[in-house]
């Protein structure tokens, strides 16, 4: 990814980011702000558990997933050619000082899977079973991996970037056509809020 | 050793037969339809007597897809999607993706656009707590409450109204700064871009209002025997369970932490503010109320002391017309009315996200109910249930 002014080595968060990854045995970056440590798969709920136990991370945000891929239906491809993969994120906070870190681990595209959170932080719960019906990422160990917000009877995993969105293949407005349709002087110093004649 | 008629010994079994009913686990539904759930919800318990066990709540029938959605779309197309997540404080909803979008535009957002950000955040605060005052003691069976929380939330309302257009679905925010009050084409633009006349003046004499109001709910509410009677020590919420399931907002604070994002993180300049952390004692229902009664008393601090130092200047930042956000990942978060949301971007170079994954307060927030109801009496389930003050928009997104 690209690198912006705020990704210095003397970022606030710097040391703060540090801490964390060699505490659970990951590597740790910035971007604007958002401290992002990457861990193995073997050491998923290890780093977790650490990170509660011993870092004071013991507030459960959110666990979800990006699908990294060159095959995309819906939206914009990536520029770049990238390693497809799922890339699982969770976010732990403290309670304290309000500082977050993303723990990040790379699942193959084809049948991710990974043991649950649960045990670790019954919050996991629910955002795993999103993150089955959505990605498809099988959590071993799960109780109760059943649809979460989908019917039982619904085929595919919507947030694939291989899944299309039908309504979008039909009629391509509204999102790509008006958008292309309206630079006419794309100056992009001009002070311009609106358009104002949309 | 004495026998025992053997007449006596059926009669006996026969009466503890009678004492002891054998009974029978029932399985209860309520919803989807219900008017407590505060949109389409469905919960299985399962009953033994008056207490209900294994309680799965059935969510997914407000799903719209807005995470896939998001994919399709472009920036300034998304804040009308988040709106419609907490539709009860649609403003608020708006503000973290916009900062995050900012953030990888490494825009620096005018002081004035910041302050009426805060403003209108602040007073969506106020309308969503007026109408958890409203509709939680309605629920427990006291409906004068509704009426003074609700005439104070349309005064909030009215002024929400007047500034974006909007009462529910505000859709002001832009990327670099506020939509320009009644901008409708080119050269009124450049004549009207602010405020309109009178709006500050008259939201601080509505604060002083609602003020007063949160005093008589208080009264109302807190001197009702009954309403203590069903809210005190009922559904305990530990810290530590709260932590772990991601509970956040008046929801964790009412359990004694003392963990506002508003202390913490800089998406609004609230460090410029003087106001207090609401804590509670217990974690159970009543503490859940009071926390949020007494925050719309911050608020309302927050909203009169950004209106006295409001600064004049532009409402927008420079930015090209067509907007491109540049490459990168982040995550922002905010104290919503409900908790915490956030909204981890990750954008490609394009007009759209690659990935928007959204944090909403009330998905986490909700997903304590299989614990907290554990061994509830039935009549309970209410009084815990909208405690927790969540709006199923917000947890199906």
């Amino acid at each position: 990814m690209s690198s912006s002014p705020s990704e210095t080595a003397t970022h606030p968060l710097q040391e703060f980011a540090d801490h964390v990854a060699e505490a659970v045995g990951g590597t740790a970056e910035i971007q604007f702000d958002t401290v992002k440590v990457r861990v193995s798969n073997q050491n998923w709920i290890g780093a977790h558990a650490t990170a509660r136990d011993d870092l004071d991370l013991v507030f459960f945000s959110w666990l979800s997933a990006i699908d990294w891929t060159n095959d995309v239906e819906a939206g914009d491809p990536l520029d770049e050619e990238v390693d497809e993969r799922i890339e699982l994120m969770s976010a732990l906070s403290d309670l304290t000082e309000g500082r977050l870190v993303v723990f990040s681990t790379d699942l193959p595209s084809e049948n991710p899977t990974i043991p649950t959170l649960i045990t670790t932080f019954a919050g996991a719960n629910w955002h795993e079973r999103e993150a089955h019906e959505m990605f498809g990422i099988h959590f071993d160990g799960h109780p109760n991996l059943i649809h979460l917000y989908l019917p039982d009877s619904f085929q595919g995993n919507p947030l694939r970037k291989s899944f299309p969105l039908l309504s979008r293949e039909v009629k391509p407005w509204p999102g790509k056509v008006d958008v292309e349709a309206m630079p006419e002087d794309p100056s992009p110093d001009e002070p311009s809020t609106e358009n104002p004649e949309a | 050793m004495t026998t025992i008629d053997p007449e006596v010994i059926r009669h006996l079994s026969e009466t503890s037969v009678s004492v002891e009913i054998e009974t029978e686990d029932m399985t209860l539904n309520i919803g989807p339809q219900h008017p407590s759930t505060h949109g389409v919800l469905r919960l299985v318990a399962r009953v033994d007597g008056e207490r209900c066990f294994d309680v799965q709540p059935v969510i997914g029938y407000m799903h719209r897809g807005y995470e896939k959605l998001s994919e399709v779309r472009t920036y300034p197309q998304i804040t009308t999607i988040v709106n419609r997540i907490d539709w009860v404080s649609g403003y608020a909803n708006e503000v973290p993706f916009i900062v995050a979008a900012e953030k990888l535009m490494e825009l620096e957002v005018p002081e004035r656009a910041q302050y009426i950000r805060l403003i209108l955040t602040e007073m969506a605060r106020i309308a969503s707590h007026l109408v958890f005052n409203a509709s939680y003691p309605l629920e427990l069976g006291a409906a004068t409450p509704l009426f003074f929380a609700l005439r104070e939330r349309e005064r909030v309302l009215d002024l929400l109204e007047s500034v974006t257009g909007g009462r529910f679905h505000p859709n002001f925010n832009r990327i670099g700064g506020v939509k320009p009050a009644y901008a409708s084409g080119s050269n009124t633009r450049k004549l009207s871009q602010d405020l309109p006349a009178g709006f500050l003046a008259e939201t601080h004499t509505a604060m002083d209002k609602v003020l007063e109001a949160s005093e008589q709910l208080e009264d109302l509410v807190a001197g009702n025997e009954i309403i203590l009677a069903r809210t005190k020590g009922v559904g305990e919420l530990p810290p530590e369970v709260a932590a772990a399931y991601g509970v956040s907002g008046p929801n964790l604070r009412a359990s004694g932490v003392a963990f506002d994002l508003r202390r913490n993180q800089d998406y609004l300049p609230y460090e410029r503010f003087d106001f207090n952390v609401i804590t509670g004692e217990h974690g159970d229902c009543w503490d859940r109320w009071h926390v949020r009664l007494l925050e719309i008393r911050e608020s309302v601090k927050i909203v009169q002391q950004a209106i006295d130092g409001i600064p004049s200047g532009d409402l927008q930042a420079k930015v090209p017309k067509v907007i491109k956000v540049p490459a990168g990942q982040t995550y922002v978060r905010a104290e919503n009315p409900k908790g915490e949301m956030g909204y981890y971007l990750v954008s490609d170079g394009k007009s759209g996200p690659y990935r928007l994954k959204i944090r909403s307060a009330s998905f986490s927030n909700l997903s304590i109910l299989p614990w907290i109801l554990e061994g509830a009496l039935v009549p309970d389930i209410i009084a815990i249930m909208g405690s927790l003050d969540f709006v199923l928009g917000d947890v199906d997104r």
